[in-house]
């Protein structure tokens, strides 16, 4: 790590003509993280054959630029309509949405910037600073590590619901149910597919949750539409923060970009799981978590801080192993092949102009995002000043293109409708759908890691206890279950002695 | 309302920007002539079954620009993604367009492996084969520190025990990363019936090798090889029939000079549907032929690692018959097919 190389990197980075591409690539990464559904992937891939004969870097630094743009632009959708944009931006719509509609769209806007570009920032530092020797994390996660990281995850259900604790295990078993249709990946059987070949590979992330969150919010939208629309939409764009606000998300992103980076970093995990992991803990950690999904400043902070710093993270591998953590980077992979540079364990030797320009250019590209998107909040926001029947058709017609974008094919729209209809019977009857979607995310890798571990094994559990970070997860994971109740279990019998005493008194 | 319009605004040119890379299909019955004398009337649709920014997509992309930018098809070339059931969906997609002209899809080794799965009720032969373009290999790696040295040595230490090696590769068992490494083994005289195989996703295979979780990887050559060049992995063999040439890639050594009788081909090449004209697949035969011999080609092919591999209509039918054989016998023996 020398210092010489930032600078040249800087150099390739704010060279006019890389300027101009990683502004393209901003910009039309928050556009396409914007609308609903419509991910980097596709944009990216449909960008490859036009970078023929374009220099590494430059092409590089533009479809960087519509990977992390993408992340960024999409809290956007999920705090105004509970769309999310991109699958890293779920956890956002937990605390965007509700701020949203208590008027404070702007506000909420404000925070998702903010912490977006912090975190985003604060993970290239350590890109620039780590990469090489974070890179062997990348590898030392087998089956068995990511096993009990996402058992840990699962560990967070019951805190994920305000409600009754079996009602959200319910709707996790549920969560994990739907993970099991498509091809099995260990054995090649096709489960619960029903012979139709557009279920072999799984149920896409997005399409559950634009149903369940999107989908089922119209639908109460428009059981709601006789109220009165009460609140005051009149400030619903002002973005001012106060000191004490913009202290308070110091913590969250200060704590998040630290573990989005290090989730963002190991293949498989990304900025998904890493949203949703830095949401919970936020919520553990903070002294009032039933503030949370009621609109929290932190709620909001933490998974937008941990879902740009995983975007960061994931370059790790990418760049100095040459190993794809995610689809994304693995059509980015694809890219760097066409325009003639080999990704792999000698980039940074061979290219180094792409290797520094490219993290170089992340800095720019950040601070484009921010000073692209905190002008905008104000107009953004105004979205739900629309009259209501406008928006909510609005939100139907974005659902279905975005799926369609991505699948191609009409018989995913009725998936989506069905998990639309789901989530507003789930709503009617008070299950909650985060506890789902989290155990749908986390429920299939870890059954895959699972069963990969017990292959290599030969069936033997002893696999588990052979790794120190396997059991270090394993015993935390006893400890967010235990901790909680056992503490639980002690308020209760203060408050008892507490009761007990004053009905003595009285 | 100014927002209402912007808001319109945007959804007006996302619209639109699905149009530009959407589909442009109308069946209409092109009119062909005599023998040769066919040419494309309107745009044509080349079907990549595989969602945007796979092996299938790129490959597809990286020729119809080729053809249309060399003015090789004096027609669009619209590339269109069928993804789903490992290319289930864009098969059955073109199937229905029997006798479409103007259609045509990309397609490799999988086209065997997923109906032999019994994921397809369509195979190579519900199709019209119209030139094979290019050709890659499988590579089987292990980790630099690796105790086997050869694939004699793996070969070996398998005979002695099938569960004494664990194989990782990026799809299911029963799909090419899976099967290619079974039938390079069994030529070296393995018991394929019990070998202990993982399968990975999203390009895992390559960090759990690298992590020491298994012991070895069945990829593809241009996965190996970077890896190769850092030292990182050691190359038991390439499924290439002879050695290959370029850096780093010609000190691979093939199956067969460690007297393993065994190569495998992972092909690419188009199809079109069921009955199309002679005469446009004669067309699109030399279109492809032609396109081969661009410069342009020549950079992009060596881009990517890939190998030239044109065979035309008869040519590809006779070779696929011949795999198709082989492989369904193989995976009669595994215990795979359905």
């Amino acid at each position: 790590m020398d210092f010489s190389s930032i600078l040249y990197g800087f150099q390739v980075a704010l060279s006019p003509g890389n300027l101009i591409f990683a502004f393209i690539g901003v910009l039309a990464g928050t556009v396409i993280g914007m609308l609903p559904g419509l991910g980097p992937i596709s944009a990216i891939a449909i960008m490859i054959p036009l970078s023929y004969g374009m220099d590494p870097a430059s092409a590089l630094i533009l479809m960087a630029g519509v990977y992390y743009g993408a992340v960024f632009g999409g809290s956007t959708s999920s705090i105004l309509l509970n769309a999310p944009g991109v699958s890293g931006t779920v956890a956002t719509s937990f605390d965007g949405y509700p701020m949203a509609q208590q008027g404070k769209a702007g506000k909420a806007l404000a925070i998702a910037a903010i912490s977006s570009f912090a975190g985003g920032t604060i993970s290239v530092v350590f890109l620039m600073l780590v990469a090489p020797f974070v890179a062997d994390l990348a590898v030392t996660f087998g089956p068995t590590e990511y096993f009990a990281l996402m058992l840990l995850g699962l560990t967070a259900i019951s805190s994920l619901s305000d409600g009754s604790t079996i009602k959200a295990m319910i709707a996790a078993v549920v969560g994990l149910m739907i993970a099991t249709v498509g091809m099995d990946q260990q054995t090649g059987t096709s489960r619960f597919t029903f012979g139709n070949p557009s279920l072999l590979e799984g149920i896409d992330f997005l399409i559950v949750a634009l149903g369940l969150f999107a989908l089922a919010e119209v639908c109460q939208l428009i059981l709601r539409r006789k109220e009165k629309e009460s609140k005051k939409k009149s400030d619903v764009g002002n973005l001012k923060l106060s000191k004490g606000e913009l202290k308070e998300m110091g913590g969250p992103i200060s704590r998040h970009s630290v573990l989005g980076f290090i989730l963002g970093v190991l293949p498989g995990a990304g900025a998904t799981i890493a949203s949703f992991l830095s949401y919970i803990s936020e919520k553990r950690l903070s002294k009032d978590p039933s503030s949370f999904g009621k609109g929290n400043i932190k709620g909001i902070a933490a998974p937008e801080t941990s879902n740009n710093a995983a975007t960061s993270g994931a370059f790790v591998p990418l760049l100095t192993l040459g190993i794809p953590g995610s689809g994304t980077t693995a059509v980015l992979l694809g890219a760097l092949l066409v325009v003639g540079v080999q990704p792999g364990p000698l980039m940074l030797q061979d290219h180094p102009d792409v290797f520094w320009g490219v993290i170089a250019s992340m800095y720019i590209g950040n601070l484009f995002l921010l000073i692209l998107n905190l002008p905008l909040i104000p107009f953004l926001a105004k979205i739900l000043a629309i009259p209501r029947q406008l928006l909510i058709s609005l939100i139907i017609v974005f659902c279905l293109i975005g799926v369609y974008a991505v699948s191609f094919s009409t018989f995913h729209l009725y998936i989506l409708l069905g998990f639309g209809v789901l989530g507003f019977l789930m709503r009617m009857f008070s299950f909650p759908a985060a506890p789902f979607i989290l155990a749908f995310i986390l429920g299939g890798m870890m059954e895959q890691s699972f069963r990969q571990a017990m292959t290599i094994s030969n069936g033997s559990y002893n696999v588990f206890f052979q790794s120190n970070i396997t059991i270090a997860l394993f015993i935390v994971s006893l400890l967010s279950i235990f901790v909680p109740i056992i503490s639980g279990y002690f308020k209760k019998k203060a408050e008892a002695n507490e009761d007990e005493r004053k009905g003595r008194t009285a | 309302m100014k927002n209402i319009r912007l808001i319109f605004l945007l959804m007006g040119a996302f619209m639109l920007f699905l149009a530009g890379c959407g589909n442009t299909q109308e069946s209409g019955e092109a009119a062909s002539g005599a023998e040769g004398s066919w040419q494309p009337e309107k745009p044509i649709e080349v079907v990549a079954p595989a969602g945007p920014g796979g092996g299938w997509d790129t490959t597809a992309r990286a020729i119809a620009k080729l053809l249309e930018s060399e003015n090789i098809i004096d027609q669009r070339m619209a590339v269109v993604n069928k993804p789903g059931g490992g290319g289930a969906v864009g098969w059955a997609y073109v199937n229905g367009k029997a006798g479409d002209n103007h259609t045509m899809f990309i397609a490799s080794p999988p086209l065997h492996f997923v109906p032999l799965n019994g994921q397809s009720d369509l195979d190579y032969q519900d199709f019209t084969p119209l030139s094979a373009v290019i050709a890659d290999y499988a590579a089987f790696i292990v980790k630099a520190d690796s105790p086997y040295n050869s694939m004699t040595d793996l070969v070996e230490a398998l005979k002695k025990d099938p569960q004494a090696v664990s194989v990782v590769g990026d799809s299911a068992p029963g799909s090419m990363d899976h099967m290619q490494f079974v039938k390079a083994v069994k030529a070296g005289g393995v018991d394929v019936k019990n070998l202990k195989y993982v399968s990975a996703q999203d390009g895992g295979g390559m960090s759990m090798l690298l992590g020491g979780k298994v012991d070895v990887y069945s990829t593809g050559l241009a996965e190996a090889t970077e890896q190769a060049r850092a030292g990182k992995v050691k190359v038991l063999a390439i499924t290439a029939p002879e050695r290959l040439e370029g850096e780093t890639i010609s000190e691979f050594p093939t199956l067969k000079e460690q007297g393993i009788d065994d190569e495998f081909v992972v092909w690419r090449g188009f199809f079109g549907p069921k009955d199309m004209d002679p005469a446009a697949v004669k067309y699109y035969e030399d279109a492809f032929k032609q396109m081969m011999e661009t410069e342009q080609w020549k950079e992009v092919r060596d881009n990517f690692g890939w190998t030239d591999n044109y065979m035309n209509s008869e040519e590809f039918a006779v070779f696929l018959e011949e795999e198709h054989k082989e492989i369904e016998a193989l995976m009669e023996e595994v215990g795979l097919k359905q």
